[in-house]
C-alpha cells in the first residue's frame, strides 16, 4: 500500500512539475515571438494597402483571391512562376513523405489530400509506426555490444569501476553523437540550403531528430532544386541514422540510471526485464547453440542446430 | 504467446508495461551482456534483411500515395493557376511580378503565423499564452504540427534547449500515466474475468478477450469520442477528425488539422482539454503501439520458428528418402550379387550332374539356369508365398521366349533357385 501511495505521488508532483514547466516556457515563447508577430502582421497591412492604392483591384476580390492561394499552399500547391515544374509526389517525394510518417517526424510540408489518402495514411502510420521502432530497436541491440558494452568493457578493464566508466563513456558517446549527427549534417545544409544559416540547420536536425518536425524548415524544397529525388533520400537516410542513434544514446542513458539507482528511486521502468523481453527481437539464441565450427550449415540462423540425425545420414 | 500482459494489475506495479516505446523511451529490449558471443556474419544478415524489409514497405507506401495523391494536386495547381489567370485577366492594371511578389510575401507571412487574409485588426494573437502553452506541448510531446513555430533565432535557441530538457521529462510523466492507467484496466478486466470464471471459459480465450475489450474501450473514449467532438466544434468531416486523432496520437503531428487552430471562437477550456486528452491518449496510443510490435515480434519469431521446422522436417525426410533409397541400392546389390553366386554354383552343379546324362542338351540345360533373375518376379513371388509355385505362364512364359519348352522335357524346371 505504501509504494502504491507513493506512486501516486510521485505522478501528481510529476504532473504538477510538467505543467509548470509548460507555463514557463509558454511565457518565454510569448515575450520573444510576439512582438516580432506585431511587425510582421503591421507589415502584411501596409503590403496589402499599397497594393490596394496601386491598382483597381477591390478588396473584396484580393482577399477572396488570398484565401485560395493559402488554400493552395497549405498543400504545398505554389502559384508562383517557377514552381510550376517539381510535384510534391513523385517517387522520391512520396518515399520522403511515407517516411516522415512513419517515423512519426511529420514535417507537414505537404499532407495527402484526398479522402482515400488520409485513410490510407491512418492505416500505414498504425502499420508502419510500430514496425519502425521494432526495425530501430533491433538495430540499437544489434549496435549496443561494438558501441557500448565493448568500450564500456574496455574502460573498466583499465582500472575505473563500472558507475564512472559508464558515465564516461555516455559522455563520450554524446559529444560523438553531436557531433556527427547535429553539427556536421547542420554545416553541410547551410551550404546546400539557399536561405538557411548554421543555426537554421541545427535548429532543423535537433527538431527532425527528435522527431518533433515542426516543418519550418524542410530540406529539398526549394524551387530548382538540383538532384531532388538523391537529396530527399540521402535526407532519410541520414534521419533513420540519427534516430537510431538517438534510440541508442536514450538506451544508454537509461542503463546508466539503472544502474546509478535512479530508475528505483523514481520508481521507473528498469531496464532489466522478464526473460521474454530478454530475448532480442532477431534470436540470438539458435546462433549460439549452432555454433559448430565445421558445420556451415550453423551459419543460417533458421536452421536448428539440433538436428543430429539428418547431419549423421549426410556424412553416411 | 498470447498478447502481453498489459492488464496484469500486478506486473503493472514494478514494471514494463505498457511499454512506451516511441518519441521518448525505446522498447526495452536488451540483449544478454554475459554472452555476447555471436558471429558478425549472422547478425548483420538479419538485420540487412529486416531493413530491406523497411525499405521495402516504404517504396510500397510511396508507390500507393503517389498514384492516390498526384491527380488531386495537379487538379489543385490548374485550379489555383486558372484563378490566377482571371484575377490577371479581371484587373488588368496589376502586372504578373506585383502580384507574385505580394503572393511571396503573403506566403511567408502565413508561414510565420500571420494570416492576412481577413480584417488583421482585431486578430487573436498566435502567441498569447494559451497558444504558447500549447505550442510548448506540442513541441514536448514531439507532435510538433508546425502551424505555429518560433521564428525568431532567440525563440528556436530556446527551443533546443527547451526540448532537450521538456521530451525525457514527457517521457517519465507518460510512462507514470501509462503505469496507472495499466493499473485502472486491470483491475476492471480482473474483475470482469472473475464473471467469466464461472462460465467456465479457457484462460488464452479470457486474455484474449480482455484485450480486444481493452482496445475497444479505450478506442471508444480516446479515439471515436474526442473525433466526434471534434467533427462537431472544428466542423471537419469524420474522417478528417478521425486522421486528426490517429495523427496527432502517433505523435506525427502534420499540421494540416490541428484542434484550436482555425478562426473559430473557442471556449475558454477548450485548448487545455484538448491537451489533457492528448496526454491520456498518448499513453493509451502508446500502449496500442506497442501491443502491435509485440504482435509483429510474436508472428516473426513463429514464422521463424516455423519456417525452422519446416526446413528441418523437409532436411529430415529428403534425408530419410536418401538414406532408404542408399539403403534399398546397397540390399538390391547385395541380393543381386548373392543370386548370381548361387546361380553360378548351381550351374555348375548342374553342369557336373548333367555330365552324366546322354542327352545332347547341354546347351539347353545351360540355358535352362538362364531364369531371369529379376528381382521383382522373384519378390512376387516371394510375397504370394508360393516357393516355387509360380503360374505357368510367368515361369514358362520366359522360357518359352528363350525358346526352351518344359513339355518337350528340355529341361527341369529349377525350383529353388532362391
Amino acid at each position: 500500500m505504501h509504494s502504491a501511495g507513493r506512486s501516486w505521488l510521485l505522478l501528481t508532483g510529476f504532473v504538477l512539475f510538467y505543467v509548470i514547466y509548460l507555463l514557463f516556457g509558454a511565457l518565454v515563447f510569448s515575450s520573444i515571438e510576439r512582438p516580432v508577430e506585431d511587425k510582421l502582421r503591421h507589415d502584411m497591412e501596409t503590403l496589402k494597402q499599397e497594393f490596394l492604392n496601386l491598382s483597381c483591384v477591390n478588396p473584396a476580390s484580393l482577399e477572396r483571391f488570398l484565401v485560395q492561394v493559402l488554400a493552395a499552399n497549405k498543400y504545398g500547391v505554389s502559384v508562383l512562376r517557377n514552381s510550376s515544374a517539381t510535384s510534391n509526389w513523385d517517387l522520391a517525394s512520396s518515399m520522403f513523405f511515407a517516411n516522415t510518417l512513419v517515423t512519426t517526424v511529420g514535417y507537414g510540408h505537404t499532407t495527402p489530400l484526398s479522402d482515400t489518402g488520409k485513410a490510407f495514411s491512418i492505416v500505414y502510420a498504425l502499420l508502419g509506426v510500430p514496425f519502425t521502432m521494432l526495425v530501430l530497436t533491433a538495430c540499437v541491440q544489434r549496435l549496443m555490444y561494438p558501441l557500448v558494452l565493448a568500450p564500456v568493457g574496455l574502460l573498466q578493464r583499465s582500472g575505473m569501476e563500472p558507475r564512472s566508466a559508464t558515465a564516461v563513456h555516455f559522455l563520450l558517446l554524446l559529444l560523438m553523437v553531436v557531433l556527427c549527427f547535429l553539427l556536421a549534417p547542420a554545416a553541410i545544409f547551410s551550404l546546400l540550403e539557399v536561405s538557411w544559416s548554421f543555426l537554421d540547420g541545427v535548429y532543423f536536425c535537433f527538431i527532425s531528430l527528435c522527431t518533433i518536425g515542426l516543418g519550418d524548415f524542410v530540406p529539398g524544397t526549394q524551387p530548382g532544386q538540383q538532384y531532388r529525388p538523391l537529396y530527399q533520400v540521402s535526407v532519410m537516410v541520414y534521419l533513420f541514422v540519427g534516430l537510431m542513434m538517438m534510440f541508442l544514446l536514450l538506451h544508454t542513458f537509461h542503463k546508466m540510471a539503472d544502474l546509478h539507482g535512479l530508475t528505483t528511486f523514481l520508481q521507473l521502468p528498469h531496464c532489466e526485464e522478464t526473460d521474454e523481453d530478454r530475448e532480442p527481437i532477431v534470436d540470438n539464441k539458435l546462433e549460439e547453440e549452432s555454433s559448430y565450427p565445421s558445420d556451415k550449415a550453423a551459419s543460417k540462423p533458421l536452421e536448428p542446430g539440433s538436428q543430429p540425425s539428418y547431419n549423421t545420414i549426410n556424412k553416411g | 504467446m498470447a498478447a502481453p500482459d498489459l492488464l496484469d494489475p500486478k506486473s503493472a506495479t514494478h514494471n514494463t508495461k505498457p511499454r512506451l516505446s516511441f518519441s521518448t523511451k525505446p522498447i526495452t529490449l536488451t540483449p544478454r551482456e554475459e554472452s555476447e558471443v555471436v558471429a558478425t556474419v549472422m547478425k548483420w544478415k538479419t538485420v540487412s534483411a529486416i531493413f530491406l524489409l523497411v525499405v521495402l514497405y516504404l517504396v510500397m507506401g510511396a508507390a500507393v500515395f503517389r498514384t492516390l495523391e498526384q491527380p488531386h494536386e495537379s487538379a489543385q495547381r490548374l485550379a489555383i493557376l486558372s484563378q490566377k489567370l482571371e484575377f490577371l485577366s479581371r484587373h488588368t492594371c496589376v502586372n504578373q511580378s506585383q502580384l507574385e511578389e505580394l503572393v511571396k510575401q503573403v506566403v511567408s507571412a502565413v508561414r510565420s503565423g500571420v494570416n492576412p487574409a481577413g480584417t488583421l485588426t482585431n486578430h487573436s494573437s498566435l502567441w498569447d499564452l494559451n497558444s504558447a502553452f500549447f505550442f510548448a506541448g506540442t513541441v514536448i510531446t514531439t507532435i510538433g504540427f508546425g502551424n505555429i513555430s518560433p521564428h525568431t533565432e532567440g525563440g528556436r535557441i530556446f527551443c533546443i534547449i527547451y526540448a532537450l530538457l521538456g521530451i525525457p521529462l514527457f517521457g517519465f510523466l507518460l510512462a507514470g500515466v501509462g503505469d496507472q492507467l495499466g493499473t485502472i484496466f486491470g483491475k476492471g478486466i480482473a474483475r470482469v474475468e472473475k464473471m467469466f470464471v464461472h462460465w467456465n471459459i479457457s484462460q488464452t480465450k479470457i486474455r484474449v478477450i480482455s484485450t480486444l475489450l481493452f482496445v475497444l474501450f479505450g478506442c471508444l473514449l480516446f479515439v471515436a469520442l474526442p473525433a466526434a467532438i471534434f467533427k462537431y466544434i472544428e466542423g471537419w468531416s469524420a474522417l478528417e477528425s478521425l486522421y486528426f486523432v490517429v495523427i496527432t496520437l502517433t505523435t506525427i503531428g502534420f499540421g494540416d488539422f490541428v484542434a484550436g487552430g482555425s478562426e473559430i471562437e473557442y471556449l475558454d477550456y477548450y485548448k487545455p482539454i484538448v491537451w489533457f486528452w492528448i496526454l491520456v491518449g498518448l499513453a493509451y496510443f502508446a500502449a496500442i503501439l506497442s501491443m502491435i510490435g509485440d504482435w509483429l515480434r510474436v508472428i516473426s519469431k513463429r514464422t521463424k520458428e516455423e519456417v525452422g521446422e519446416i526446413r528441418a522436417h523437409a532436411a529430415e525426410w529428403t534425408a530419410n528418402v536418401s538414406a532408404e533409397f542408399k539403403e534399398t541400392r546397397r540390399r538390391v546389390s547385395v541380393e543381386i550379387y548373392d543370386k548370381f553366386q548361387r546361380a553360378t554354383s548351381i550351374k555348375r552343379k548342374l553342369s557336373t550332374d548333367l555330365g552324366f546324362s546322354p542327352t545332347p542338351e547341354f546347351t539347353l540345360s545351360k540355358r535352362a539356369v538362364s531364369v531371369n533373375f529379376n528381382d521383382e518376379r522373384d519378390r512376387k513371388e516371394k510375397e504370394a508365398g508360393l516357393q516355387g509355385l509360380t503360374t505357368p505362364l510367368a515361369k514358362n512364359g520366359s522360357l518359352l521366349i528363350n525358346g526352351l519348352d518344359p513339355e518337350r522335357g528340355d529341361f527341369t524346371i529349377i525350383e529353388h533357385l532362391k
